[in-house]
């Protein structure tokens, strides 16, 4: 028995072959064969672990938008008692005094996230200008946090796709210079942030019913940036991985840029 | 799942997204949006383009789902709907969707041994990330095969029908795109070990 007669049953082997299918000879070669036995359980190896790539990534929201409106288009969805959850039924109106902080966070989200893939792998700079700890959620203190996030990430250029993002309410709470931190890597709380605290709170007190979904969306969205960066902590320099945790961003700011719409 | 209240079962949700109900549209695409965007990620590799299709693919569903008689499950229909609206696009751009090669080639016969004796083997258990990047490197016809049979779990005698191909250049093409992935995979360990 050679490696070669070896390798053309292999697809079998790593398959499954029923008990007796191969000769006893092969058996043996395949054990006293180093090479033989590691291509072998590396196929293997890999067969398995492809199993756990289906249904391991999750669409961004804006898949259901874009298909709820296409279905009430072709006049497929025909009820107006039902409430999407994820699909804006109304334009966008007035932001109220509880809500406003919204849209300039969902800026920065994105912001944050060009800037985590335009972000060269440089050796790391101390901050000169230290952020101010944040130490009750108000929305005063959320916003200069996400102002000088933005201001930091708005001075790269951004590859990212358009996303329907508030762009004048950002700008009219940009930083002064003196805030602006260096470049650092932006950070993402590996807890329920202050603003996701917020941004579930506001939904609470205005579309209860919303809540879970948008708690279990943001959960999702939080679990895959925080798998990305600990990925990157690894290898900084990967940028497949940069342009995936800038999807993930993406699809957090779209989150709360739907739930803008939603609510107001 | 929306609010908890309003859960319904999956037949429930079919019957009701005949009759037009938004609800139950949005119900039967929360129930399946990871396996079909996972599977257009997987053969095109291009987030982008696989939310096109995954947005296509639930749309031609929800256009037929009158159509639904239950004979077979749900979640196959979708599945095998959506693999044929990522081939049609695969075909559209003139990418190839199997290689024509029949039969394993000699140089691909004997095991591979680059990688010295003492990393030859791919211990513990691959890095999710790396294998998605080496199987995003593969040509799309290994690719579209081993998505469809390691990943999707479609046997060989379906993907023969599916993509139009033998079964024997199924199981060939299968092969040839684990020992890729296999080379793929130990390049990256490699390389992630000289950078530290």
């Amino acid at each position: 028995m050679t490696c070669s007669e070896v390798e053309r049953v292999l697809p079998e082997l790593v398959d499954g072959a029923p008990d007796g299918a191969f000769p006893a000879d092969f058996e043996l070669h395949v054990k006293s064969c180093p090479a033989c036995s590691d291509l072998l359980s590396d196929l293997k190896l890999i067969a398995d672990q492809a199993r756990d790539l289906a249904a391991s990534e999750e669409p961004a929201p804006r898949v259901w938008v874009r298909i709820a409106a296409q279905l009430r288009e072709e006049g497929i969805i025909r009820d107006a008692e039902s409430r999407p959850v994820l699909v804006p039924v109304s334009p966008r109106r007035r932001w109220t005094s509880t809500a406003w902080w919204l849209a300039p966070v969902a800026a920065c989200l994105l912001a944050a996230g060009a800037y985590v893939v335009s972000h060269k792998p440089v050796p790391q700079v101390a901050s000169r200008v230290s952020t101010p700890a944040v130490t009750t959620p108000t929305p005063e203190n959320s916003v200069m946090k996400a102002a000088a996030d933005s201001t930091k990430a708005a001075a790269v250029a951004s590859a990212t796709r358009p996303i329907p993002a508030a762009q004048s309410p950002s700008r009219k709470f940009a930083a002064p210079a003196d805030v602006v931190a260096s470049a650092a890597k932006p950070t993402v709380e590996p807890q329920p942030s202050a603003e996701d605290q917020q941004f579930l709170s506001v939904v609470s007190t205005r579309a209860p019913s919303m809540r879970a979904t948008y708690e279990d969306q943001l959960q999702k969205v939080n679990a895959n940036i925080r798998e990305v960066q600990a990925y990157l902590v690894r290898y900084p320099g990967d940028a497949d991985a940069r342009q995936q945790l800038l999807d993930a961003y993406q699809q957090k700011a779209l989150l709360y840029q739907i739930a803008l719409d939603r609510i107001q | 799942m929306t609010d908890p209240k309003q859960r319904i079962t999956e037949a429930e949700a079919i019957e009701q997204a005949k009759q037009g109900h938004e609800a139950a549209f949005e119900t039967l695409y929360q129930l399946h949006k990871r396996r079909v965007y996972s599977l257009c990620l997987r053969m095109v590799s291009n987030p982008a383009q696989a939310e096109d299709l995954a947005q296509e693919a639930f749309l031609q569903l929800f256009r037929k789902i009158g159509t639904f008689r239950g004979e077979s499950a749900f979640s196959t229909w979708l599945h095998r709907m959506t693999v044929n609206v990522v081939l049609m696009q695969l075909r559209k751009k003139g990418l190839p969707v199997v290689s024509l090669e029949e039969t394993l080639e000699a140089e691909d016969e004997a095991p591979r041994k680059e990688f010295g004796t003492e990393d030859a083997r791919l211990t513990g258990s691959i890095d999710r990330l790396q294998l998605q990047r080496a199987i995003d490197r593969l040509p799309p016809g290994y690719r579209t095969v081993f998505v469809l049979h390691d990943v999707e779990g479609f046997e060989h005698n379906e993907i023969a029908q599916i993509v139009g191909c033998s079964i024997g250049n199924s199981k060939s093409q299968l092969h040839k795109a684990r020992l890729k992935l296999r080379d793929y995979l130990k390049f990256m360990r490699a390389e992630k070990a000289k950078t530290g």
